[in-house]
């Protein structure tokens, strides 16, 4: 009883180990690009594509034109000023980046969500406030297409929002 | 296929930093960071946010762990990817291990991506005191460090602290013939914002003569409308527009500079111009 109590302690622990070094072995591969994000047929749209395949998104400044938005940065300050609703709440500060790819026709996918505090601290904002930003970035129809020698590309692009007391002060870039 | 071939000259493969002097660490005896930066030096031609790229500055990390450089090109693809977390993670190794050379950096970098106004603050004067030199211009060219610290004090609302800064600034750039391409425009605005009207207009007429921009009319526009001129406001909307359609506008690979205006903006302020029956 004994000896099978140990035989199968230490399967677990054998098991358990394998699976913390997957784990730690997963996190240090890179993938093509830094930031790239791949489909994740549980959390992303299945209808939306790439038009190039993967390898060959860009990323927003690759062509040189510096971030650029579909009807300009005031567009899509003034659409978040209109849908966005503050959450007064003095313990909600710090920086939110909704990371996603541009697909050829000028559509948004693979909506990605990264939160910190002011000193850069990973942290779990209030999901009102999280939900709401990125269903604002989702409803967004149309971002910029952007395009090398007139073929028009993927890219990814990101937005970052600044939350001061739950209040949404600044969107970048 | 066709832009691809493209993308290949137009993406800088090489570092975005001056590749530090390898034969410097061997003169002086440190054989491993000597080791540490031949590694690094791999990276020339591969794109910064490739694995290769990436990889090559591990093995450098691996063979000395207090490499500030490597840690440094490491943070520039977490950076402009809007990553801020590893980036600061990496740039605090940076900094740690050598903080004259990476302050500065860091600091500018805290403003352009990220509008940390403090933590730039925090960076540059720390800097400052840390060295007796000129703390010198942001990565990119476009200002003296000083005037992105005055852009920072605007930023947390200390207007009048900024102006100081970013005039002493400005005179000092002057003497060395060296103004940024938007140092009057930002005091200006500053002026602007402070109603000293008179101010605003000499420095607004001084970036016209250097660096003319839509926002630089749009801001001198504004000013004219507060000093009751009419017919100046107006035609300088008029010239804001011309010019923002002309591609003369405020500009920047990776963010929207401070005092960026939109064509939104000066149509809007045109439309209320007209409405209001200035001629």
């Amino acid at each position: 009883m004994k000896k099978s109590f140990l035989a199968i302690t230490l399967l677990f622990l054998f098991f358990f180990s394998c699976q913390t070094e997957k784990k730690i072995n997963k996190k240090k591969e890179y993938l093509r690009w830094v930031g790239d994000i791949e489909q994740n047929k549980q959390i992303d749209e299945l209808e939306y594509k790439v038009c190039n395949g993967d390898d060959k998104i860009l990323q927003y400044f690759n062509v040189g034109k510096g971030p650029t938005y579909f009807g300009e940065k005031s567009r899509i300050l003034n659409t978040f000023k209109t849908n966005y609703k503050s959450i007064a709440d003095k313990k909600e500060n710090g920086l939110i980046r909704i990371r996603f790819i541009v697909n050829c026709k000028g559509k948004a996918g693979r909506f990605r969500v990264l939160q910190s505090d002011y000193d850069y601290q990973e942290k779990q904002f209030d999901k009102e406030i999280v939900s709401q930003l990125l269903n604002i970035t989702k409803g967004i129809e149309n971002w910029e297409v952007l395009k090398i020698n007139q073929v028009p590309l993927d890219y990814y692009t990101y937005l970052i929002f600044k939350i001061t007391d739950g209040q949404l002060t600044e969107i970048l870039p | 296929m066709k832009y691809f071939n493209f993308l290949i000259v137009l993406i800088s493969f090489s570092s975005v930093f001056s590749q530090p002097n390898c034969e410097a660490y061997k003169y002086f005896g440190d054989t491993l960071k000597y080791e540490a930066c031949k590694k690094a030096e791999q990276i020339k031609n591969h794109y910064q946010f490739s694995k290769k790229f990436q990889k090559i500055l591990d093995e450098s990390i691996l063979i000395d762990s207090t490499f500030a450089y490597a840690y440094r090109e490491k943070s520039v693809a977490y950076l402009k990817s809007g990553d801020f977390i590893t980036w600061k993670k990496l740039m605090d190794k940076a900094v740690k291990f050598d903080s004259k050379d990476n302050l500065g950096y860091r600091g500018w970098c805290r403003y352009q991506f990220f509008r940390d106004y403090e933590g730039a603050i925090k960076d540059l004067e720390k800097l400052d005191n840390l060295v007796d030199y000129d703390i010198g211009h942001s990565i990119n060219g476009t200002y003296h460090l000083n005037i992105a610290k005055g852009l920072c004090y605007k930023g947390i609302g200390e207007k009048e602290k900024a102006i100081k800064i970013i005039e002493n600034q400005i005179k000092l750039n002057e003497k060395e013939d060296f103004v940024g391409a938007y140092d009057y425009l930002h005091l200006g605005a500053l002026y602007l914002e402070t109603e000293r009207f008179e101010k605003a207009i000499n420095v607004f007429k001084k970036q016209s003569q250097t660096n003319e921009l839509a926002e630089n009319q749009y801001y001198l526009a504004l000013t004219f409308l507060k000093l009751n001129k009419p017919d100046k406001y107006k035609s300088c909307l008029e010239k804001a527009t011309e010019l923002y359609i002309g591609g003369r506008k405020m500009s920047d690979p990776y963010s929207n500079p401070m005092d960026k205006v939109y064509l939104k903006n000066i149509e809007d302020e045109l439309r209320t111009a007209y409405n209001n029956d200035y001629k």
